[in-house]
């Protein structure tokens, strides 16, 4: 699809967006997570919106450090933030909430309940007869292979990871996505990967002015692989499956908000939907209507995730009234049926993958005949297979990777483009491009168990460019808030100001301000206070724990390490067990909330996870005052 | 006590040995730190996806009745479906589609090395103390002490390079034998079985080759891995050959044979060889339990689809019904294997029996 058109789209969708929420000014129930009680009334609006262009970021944080008995907390401001953004979700709104959003991070930064790491950087490499677009931010998993083509070859070769399913509802990994996002498709999408929302199968919009029901009017004429059009009702039934069907795996994304989209759902006394009462209505054939909790500003970004891909009415049998065309099983991993550039060929589990041009395309038809993905976990097989050109698009293992072979520039969107080696076992120049991701990988703690001088000392030591360089030979963005820069609420400017603002020193490893802060709380070398630091199964975050551990002797904070397997360590997180540890978070849409969530101090209590609160296992909430008491 | 009782009394003590396997399996794997909620939903989960998917695997159920479903269903070859790895497919399913690579991999690298390991051997047990003998112990001492994973990675970094003639003496692994790069076939991966199909003889299947190239392709592809995989057991072959061959060569029997005036050819074959072998059998048999450990990291290397690759993906992934399926037929395999060559020592060594 050519981009000015797309573009001017954007810019319409977007202004009618704000039209269409302009004035609406209903009572917001508290989101965030669905089973909490909201802890004050929701019609504060104005009273926050004031106390939000106070803008006591900063400053306030001094007084907390003398301790939770003066004045607000970190928590009680992380908390207050929190509040803020989630009960004032309309647009005029936005400066309020972005900066609300920031005040938490500030809180975060200064309480140092979470101290990033890093934030996630790919490196995709192509032979010269490949002429592939570059992919954004979200990953390569977004892109759609049609406009790719490859010089005296038919077929597009690639590696992929192990994956076993191609139901939609069901993926919850990249590597199942990357070959859904070719056969499926959505009514919005992100082109390649670029953190901007397009249409899809989306012709236009209306919001109504409480920002609650959306209509959405589907593109015409637009054929299944299978035969047949799209048309709302077959939307209602794809939607329908991701909150009623047992396969599904992203309920969530269907009914939480802001975590989702929030669909208005009646639940039965068991807790699960009524089948059918999803609140989609059809209004005609290509039409239709959908009714949510409260107003939601990123509803065009959570629909392109490939939870919501459109499938025919009745394909398959895994919801009530439908007896389906195929079972589940088939559905899973020998048939598919969708409306993108390819068709399923054949699907061998844990060897390879292909799909076939789908002639009949609605948009531009596929230069290449067909994509192949063969399946590889390991780096030496898959370096291999890179090496002797069957694949045509590849990444590159750590080992054979050498820096200084990069030629890349910047282009308008802090990508790395240009070209690489011959290098090593690499005999010729290949492409390049380095996007930074819009994930994060972080060290938290549980606030109940740690000091805060602890936490902090941590923070001052820790250098994030030296680990970077040491583990991943400068593959990473080294992270300073947990909001990546791409997204980051206030834009380019407000992240500079946020790293200036920075403490802890950046690039640099302060040992002294550790050991400062750690006498005024009384800890010395001689009585030191101890803590735990829990990794995953991780090189990166293990050759980082021995550099904090080393870089820590000597100071008041005797840290021990423990490896743990990953859902070991989610588990004992839930428990509240954990004191430091590692994790990351992957956006699946680039929204300021889906993350922000799970630092909610409220939400990140262990002692009711995972069934009433879904944030990070931070206890945070016992720093709230009124939880103190 | 006859052998045939002692035979029998040793398959009878494979039942307990199978229920103290699975109730130990069944601790392990529902008991264990592997929480497969976790594992399925990733870092993204949320409450009540969790507790769907907890209701969904049965994992709300009493123990007792976890256990007890537990050991009916796998006596039963009821495997259920795998959690993670192959989410929602039938176990047996996956693991017949991935014997064939194993059985493929453990046939060729049984075979190699008793076909260069146990002659070398007994080239060296008859002529002890000759350069040839040191060579040959040195060179599989060595042989045995390099580990899987650092020979498989040497070996695939090397092959790769030898492409368009880049090995040494312009040696190209990639044009040996059946072409690789006219085919667009990578040195790693897992053979395709396209030379196996089987005819209607008399209302039996009976398989045949037919496609000597995909065979060849497939043997081609099969053997780095398999020399890798075999090379420990290829070591400990050699050396329990040459051992075997020395202590017969200097029994009394020989002795005899020599003074019959029986030539050295039959003395060699007749009475030498028949007797080295007994110690090597269990050696043989124990191999594919070598093999079914070894392979888990050969093919996870050499990218083979196999039982070993699946085993390491359940295990790591927290996949509790596939590990624990998996472990069970390793069991089983086992068992039979041990079986197996005590039926053999009945057969081949009449003295074999409890008492004596």
């Amino acid at each position: 699809m050519p981009d000015p058109a797309n573009g001017e789209a954007v810019e319409s969708t977007k202004r009618r967006r704000l039209l269409g929420l302009l004035g609406g000014g209903a009572a917001v129930s508290l989101a965030g997570c669905s089973d909490q009680e909201p802890s004050d009334g929701s019609d504060g609006n104005d009273t926050d919106g004031e106390d939000g262009s106070d803008g006591m970021d900063g400053e306030d944080g001094e007084d907390g450090e003398d301790g939770g008995d003066s004045g607000p907390t970190y928590a009680d401001q992380a908390q207050a933030a929190w509040e803020r953004a989630v009960e004032n979700p309309l647009p005029e709104d936005e400066d309020l909430r972005q900066e609300a959003y920031v005040e938490m991070e500030e809180a975060v930064r200064d309480d140092a309940v979470l101290t990033p790491l890093y934030h996630g950087f790919t490196e995709l490499f192509w032979y010269d007869y490949v002429d592939v677009p570059l992919t954004g931010a979200l990953g390569k998993h977004w892109q759609q292979l049609n406009t790719t083509t490859v010089e005296g070859d038919d077929t597009l070769n690639l590696i992929n990871s192990t994956f076993d399913e191609l139901d939609p509802i069901m993926s919850t990994d990249t590597a199942s996505s990357i070959v859904i996002t070719q056969i499926y498709e959505n009514l919005t999408e992100f082109p390649n990967g670029v953190p901007e929302v397009e249409n899809q199968l989306l012709e236009e919009y209306e919001v109504s002015e409480d920002g609650t029901t959306w209509t959405f009017t589907l593109k015409e004429d637009i054929q299944f692989h299978g035969g047949g059009t799209v048309t709302a009702q077959d939307v209602k039934y794809s939607w329908r499956r991701t909150v009623e069907s047992a396969n599904s795996e992203r309920a969530t994304f269907t009914l939480n908000q802001p975590t989702g989209l929030g669909i208005d759902v009646e639940m039965d006394d068991e807790g699960d939907p009524e089948p059918d009462s999803l609140a989609v209505e059809v209004i005609d054939d290509q039409t239709l209507e959908i009714q949510l909790v409260g107003p939601n500003p990123d509803v065009l970004s959570i629909i392109a995730y490939s939870s919501f891909a459109v499938i025919p009415e009745g394909y398959v049998d895994d919801i009530e009234g439908y007896d389906g065309e195929v079972s589940h099983d088939e559905f899973s991993t020998d048939v598919a049926n969708g409306t993108g550039p390819f068709e399923l060929d054949e699907f061998n589990v844990d060897e390879d993958v292909s799909v076939v041009r789908n002639d009949d395309y609605w948009g531009e038809t596929a230069s290449v005949e067909a994509v192949n993905w063969e399946i590889i976990e390991d780096d030496q097989a898959a370096w291999t297979y890179s090496l002797e050109q069957n694949a045509d698009r590849f990444e590159m293992p750590t080992f054979a990777y050498e820096a200084d072979a990069i030629d890349a520039e910047e282009d308008d969107r802090g990508r790395q483009v240009g070209t690489y080696g011959p290098a090593g076992d690499l005999e010729e120049e290949v492409n390049y491009l380095g996007v930074s991701e819009i994930s994060t990988f972080y060290f938290g703690f549980n606030a109940s168990n740690t000091e805060r001088a602890a936490r902090q000392a941590v923070a001052y030591v820790m250098n994030k460019e030296q680990i970077v360089q040491e583990v991943f030979a400068g593959r990473g963005t080294p992270a300073y808030s947990f909001l990546p820069p791409a997204i980051w609420p206030t834009g380019q400017d407000g992240y500079e100001s946020f790293l200036e603002d920075y403490p802890y020193g950046l690039g640099e490893s302060d040992s002294q301000g550790a050991q400062t802060v750690l006498e005024e709380a009384g800890f010395t070398s001689d009585s030191p206070t101890e803590m735990t630091l829990t990794t995953y199964e991780s090189e990166v975050f293990q050759t980082a724990a021995e550099l904090i551990r080393d870089l820590l002797s000597g100071t008041g904070l005797d840290l021990s390490l423990e490896t743990s397997q990953f859902s070991t360590l989610q588990s004992r997180g839930e428990d509240g067990e954990l004191q430091m540890y590692s994790l990351g978070w992957i956006w699946s849409w680039p929204a300021v909330p889906y993350g922000m969530f799970q630092l909610e101090p409220l939400n990140t209590n262990t002692s009711v996870m995972p069934e009433e609160t879904n944030g990070f296992y931070l206890d945070w909430h016992t720093n709230l005052e009124e939880e103190a008491e | 006590m006859s052998r045939w009782e002692y035979f029998v009394k040793r398959l009878l003590l494979t039942v307990p040995v199978l229920f103290l396997v699975l109730s130990f399996l069944f601790v392990m794997l529902r008991m264990g730190p592997i929480d497969p909620v976790a594992a399925i939903l990733g870092p993204q989960a949320t409450g009540g996806d969790a507790q769907a998917i907890r209701e969904r695997l049965g994992l709300d159920e009493p123990l007792w009745q976890q256990y007890v479903d537990f050991i009916t269903s796998f006596l039963t070859f009821d495997f259920g479906q795998s959690w993670v790895v192959q989410a929602g497919r039938p176990i047996i399913e996956i693991v017949v589609g991935a014997a064939p690579a194993t059985l493929w991999l453990g046939f060729w690298a049984i075979l190699l090395p008793l076909f260069i390991g146990i002659p070398l051997g007994f080239y060296a047990g008859l002529n002890p103390n000759s350069l040839g003998d040191y060579t040959a112990s040195f060179g599989g001492i060595l042989w045995q002490a390099l580990p899987n994973f650092w020979l498989s990675v040497l070996a695939l970094a090397t092959l790769r390079q030898t492409r368009n003639g880049g090995g040494p003496f312009g040696f190209d692994w990639y044009a040996f034998g059946p072409d690789f790069l006219s085919r667009d076939i990578s040195i790693t991966g897992t053979p395709d079985f396209d030379w196996f199909s089987t005819m209607d003889l008399l209302f039996f299947p009976v398989p045949y080759v037919s496609d000597w190239t995909a065979l060849a392709i497939d043997v081609k592809l099969i053997l780095p891995p398999a020399l890798i995989l075999g090379s420990a057991s290829m070591a400990a072959e050699l050396r329990i050959g040459r051992t075997a061959m020395l202590e017969t060569v200097n029994a009394n029997f020989v002795e005899t044979a020599r003074a019959k005036g029986l030539t050295s050819r039959v003395i060699v074959w007749k009475h030498i060889f028949r007797n080295a072998l007994i110690p090597l059998l269990p050696v043989i048999t124990s191999e594919a339990f070598l093999l079914i450990g070894g392979s888990v990291i050969v093919e996870q290397i050499f990218n083979i689809n196999g039982l070993g690759r699946i085993f390491f993906q359940s295990v790591t992934q927290g996949d509790l019904p596939m590990a624990g399926a998996l472990l069970f037929i390793f069991t089983l395999i086992i068992l039979f294997l041990n079986i197996l060559q005590d039926f053999l020592y009945t057969i081949i060594d009449p003295r074999v029996g409890y008492d004596q």
